[in-house]
Parts: structure tokens; sequence; C-alpha cells
């Protein structure tokens, strides 16, 4: 497994951390999130992922969406938790998780979060959501108001109309627009979403695929998408990562084409549609030989 | 044969119509009393004046209640003691509640004495209050602050508590410092909760005086109660209970009024 994700990463049982601080020489500048065997099992007993290992670098100009697929409670947020450094998840087990070249120690603005649960802050109007983390940074408050605003109109909200609106006014889709206004605007380095658009109907869905793929390519960002929806993954990803059962490591790793036209466009083509069903064959098997295999 | 829409389980009758339910409720209330406490003289009526007073009496007992009795002076002298009790309380309460709430170590610390301050029955804590602190002003105002800080605390620690962790970890990845996330998370999302159980303290620590004030208070609305008790004035008793229930469902008025203007962004109001 490890082999397949990662070749030039000598897998090492007991000398990981030896194996991470000689490759962290040389993949500092060019690699952006890097798990090197990780594992994750709580207090309880309780192992949510195993043996994880992955690269995915930095290529200048191509930012990568990287799509995480399988069975639900297979550990793929715990992936995301992660490398945001979110306790309880954070620190793994065994194992390293680097991002940038170091260690992941605590949560930052670089690694942006947008929950499937909806989490604008109730007290706040939509333009101080969005201004949250620039205010946390500092920002003037002039300044942060007009980043906000521009992040507003970027997102498809209309600042007259949703500025000044709390967020109980709003829709699932406008609050996802707004918390992801909210990470964006911070140019995080990494973006990472779990299951974003899962509560949302399939039309607003397509939106906020493509207002996806666009804006973070805008802000330069590496996106980590855990996601149920094979179609969602395959159409956003450029890379698939799939998980097996818990423990969740990572069974396949595959290049995919990335999105050239909108969501609801090429989501009916055959050409993409065949890609789907390959994936969810692959899926479905990797998961029923795993089961066998356990 | 259907049973009546009205009266099947769990109904809810349109507004105007709950209304009424009410008002129907006042008025036999209203009757039985007049019934029981009519009559020519004494000796006729069902409830002997000395027992309890007939609603006739108690109207015409109330200006000598506000001009004999002061009565506003008596609502000035409760609401005073009240105000310096609780307050004191939340300057003390609130603080400490929002720490135990944010540092989960702090807050299984004073867990015990907290849940032991809760579990005493505030009239238990008379006899120790009149001990530590005398008979004076400061006994009434300590005896507030005694019987509602525990309250106050816990429920602020709860509060902070329960907002709910997908904020702390959102501010978290927006780069908020603990201190931020404090500042700009927790207390606010908690703000709501916390004046909801301001609210209703208050109106406990309200019921509290009375019990106060029935120790040489030497004003308030208590001692208006105990007085006339004793000097056999049972007009003036039942006036006083009306005016206490009028101002409680006031301050409760003032408390909601305010509410929707602190917190536009609650979702309802009622």
């Amino acid at each position: 497994m490890s082999d397949a994700a990662s070749p030039d990463i000598t897998p090492a049982a007991a000398g990981a951390p030896a194996t991470a601080t000689a490759g962290g020489a040389t993949q500092e500048t060019t690699t952006v999130v890097e798990f090197t065997q990780v594992g994750k099992t709580y207090d309880t007993g309780y192992t949510a992922i195993k043996d994880v290992t992955f690269r995915v670098d930095d290529v200048p100009g191509h930012m990568e969406i990287v799509g995480i697929l399988g069975p639900s409670g297979c550990g793929k947020s715990t992936v995301l938790r992660l490398i945001a450094g979110l306790t309880p998840q954070h620190p793994a087990t065994t194992g390293i998780v680097k991002v940038m070249g170091k260690p992941v120690e605590a949560p930052g603005a670089d690694r942006g979060f947008v929950f499937q649960d909806y989490t604008s802050f109730d007290h706040r109007t939509v333009e101080q959501n969005i201004a949250f983390g620039l205010e946390c940074r500092g920002t003037p408050a002039n300044e942060r108001l007009e980043l906000a605003r521009d992040w507003i109109q970027k997102v498809g909200l209309d600042v007259k109309r949703d500025a000044d609106k709390y967020p109980h006014e709003l829709s699932g889709g406008m609050r996802q627009r707004v918390a992801l206004a909210r990470t964006l605007v911070l140019k995080p380095r990494v973006i990472l979403m779990d299951e974003p658009f899962g509560a949302l109907d399939p039309k607003t869905r397509y939106a906020m695929q493509d207002q996806l793929v666009a804006l973070s390519r805008e802000v330069q960002a590496t996106v980590f998408l855990v996601t149920h929806s094979i179609e969602e993954a395959v159409y956003v990803g450029d890379r698939l990562f799939v998980f097996s059962n818990a423990p969740g490591t990572i069974l396949q790793e595959m290049s995919i084409p990335a999105p050239d036209r909108p969501a609801r466009v090429m989501q009916r083509e055959p050409d993409f549609l065949d890609i789907v069903f390959s994936v969810r064959d692959l899926v479905e098997g990797l998961e029923m030989s795993d089961r066998a295999g356990t | 044969m259907a049973p009546l829409p009205l009266l099947a389980l769990r109904a809810t009758p349109s507004l105007p119509v709950r209304q009424a339910a009410g008002g129907v409720a006042i008025v036999l209330v209203l009757l039985a009393w007049y019934l029981l406490t009519s009559g020519a003289t004494p000796e006729a009526r069902a409830i002997s004046p000395s027992v309890f007073p007939s609603p006739g009496e108690v109207i015409k007992g109330f200006p000598s209640l506000v001009t004999e009795r002061n009565l506003v002076g008596g609502i000035a002298a409760s609401l005073n003691r009240v105000f310096l009790g609780f307050g004191l309380a939340l300057l003390v309460a609130i603080p400490l509640g929002i720490v135990a709430g944010s540092f989960r170590l702090f807050g299984a610390a004073a867990q015990p004495i907290s849940l032991f301050g809760r579990t005493i029955p505030v009239a238990a804590l008379l006899p120790l209050s009149l001990q530590m602190f005398g008979i004076g002003e400061l006994q009434k105002v300590m005896f507030i602050f005694l019987a509602t800080a525990p309250f106050i605390f816990h429920d602020t620690a709860r509060a902070i508590v329960g907002v709910e962790d997908r904020y702390v970890d959102t501010a978290r990845t927006l780069g908020a410092s603990s201190s931020h996330v404090m500042a700009k998370v927790l207390i606010p999302l908690a703000l709501p909760d916390i004046y909801a159980l301001i609210r209703a303290m208050f109106g406990i620590a309200f019921g509290y005086i009375m019990l106060a004030e029935v120790v040489d208070a030497g004003a308030g609305l208590g001692y208006i109660l105990l007085q006339s008790q004793r000097r056999g004035m049972p007009e003036h008793l039942v006036g006083t209970l009306f005016v206490i229930s009028a101002l409680a469902y006031g301050i409760d008025a003032l408390f909601r009024f305010f509410e929707r203007g602190f917190f536009p962004y609650r979702r309802s109001h009622e």
C-alpha cells in the first residue's frame, strides 16, 4: 500500500522518524503534504487509520485537488484533521505528518478547513464571518472589510444583499459559500474539505464544485476533498485516494483528468461516466477484497 | 363519536383560544374568591375576613398600602438588595464560570464545591448568613449572593462547555489563538445562554429576598408581608402578593425586551 503511494520513501517500520529526517532536507521546497506511515489509535483502543503514506507535491502553476474516497468511518476525516493539527486526531500515534516540510504541531491559517456541518459564527454577519481570520491576524478594519466584500462576490454572494445578513438568514448553500470565502480570504496553502457539499441539493452542489475548482486555482492552494460522491471526487480531483475500511489505509492512488468544463456538463458526458464507473468498480472491488482478507 | 378536537391529546389550540382559556380560569378563581369571602357580616362569610380578605377589601386597602405602609419604599429596598447581591454574584460567578468552562481542569476542580453550593436548600443558608453577616443590610445582600452565585457559576460554565467543538476547530484553522477563541468564539456564542440564565436566576433571586426580609428587615416587600400578617391586615398581605407578582412579571418582560436588542442573530424569541 505504501509502495503504491510514494515509491521514493523507504518504508521503515521502526525507523520512520529517521526516514523523514533524511528525506526532509530535499523535500522541503517541493512537498506540500507528506504522510509517512501515519497511524492513529485512540485511548479507547480504536484504530482509525494505519500505515498511511502519501506525498502531494507542489507543482508550480498546477495546484492539485486530491479527492479522498472510502467507506464510512474509514478515517478519511482523520487524515484531514491530522493535516489541520486538530485534536483529538492530532497528534498521530505513529508516523509523521508534515506540511511544507515541517511536522504539524498545531492548527494554523495556512491550512484552511471547510466542514460539512455549518460552522458560521451565529453572532457575526456574513461580512464579519469572512473577516474573522483577518481580524485574528490583526489586519486593519478597513482593509479586512474590503477583502471580505471582495470574497463575498467571488463566492457568488451579493455584497448589498448578503453582507449584513446573519447565518440564520442563509440557506445551506450560502452558508458553505461563506465558509469557503472565510477560508480562502486568508490565502491558505492547503484547503481541507470534509464533505463540504454533502448537505446541498444537486444544482447547488454543481455550482459549488465549479466555484471550488476556480477559486482554489486562483489562490494557488492544494485541496484535499473528502467526499462520499464518486462523481464529485472524479470531477473535482486531479488525483484520488481510495481508502479501505477501518483501520483506514490508502488502497489505491490514481490520477484522473482535471475538470475543464462546468460540473453539470462534464458530469453527464459518457467519458466522465466511464471513469466514474471504473472507479466505482475499483472501490467496491477493493472493499470486498479487503473484507475478505481480514 | 370522535373526541372534541380541542381536547385531543397534545392538540394545540389557536392563540385566541389559549388566551380565552386563561381568561376563563382567572374569572373562575376570582369568582370563587368573591363567593367564599362575600357576606353581610363576618360570620356569614365562608372564609372569615381575619383569614382571607375579599377582593373588594384588597382593592380598598391598596391606597393605605401605598401611603401608610410605604409600598414604593419597600419595592425600592427589596430591589436594591437583590441588585446588590445578584450583581455581586454576577461579577464573581460569571468570570469564574467562563474560566471553568474554558479550561476544563479548573472546571473539574470547582465541580465539588459548586455541587455543594447548589445542593444546599436556600432556606438552610439563612441561619449561616445571619451568623456570618449579622442581621443588617449586609446579611440580606450576602444571602442573595450565596444563594445565586453557585448556580450562576455552574450554568455559565455549562454554557461555555456547550459551545460545539466545530466552532472552536473552525476558529483554530482560521488562525485564532486561545485568547481569540475565548473572546471571539466561546464567550459570544455562549452569551445568549448566559443571558437566559441571568434572566431566570434574577427571578429566583427576587423570590429569595422575601425569605431574607422576614428577619428584622426594617423595609422591603418581605417586611411588609410579615408586618401585615402580624398586625392582622390580610388585605395588605394579599395586595402585596399581587404587587410582587406584577413586579416579577414586569422585570422579566424587561429582560425579554432587551434580549431582542442584544441578540438580533437568534433565530427565535419565545
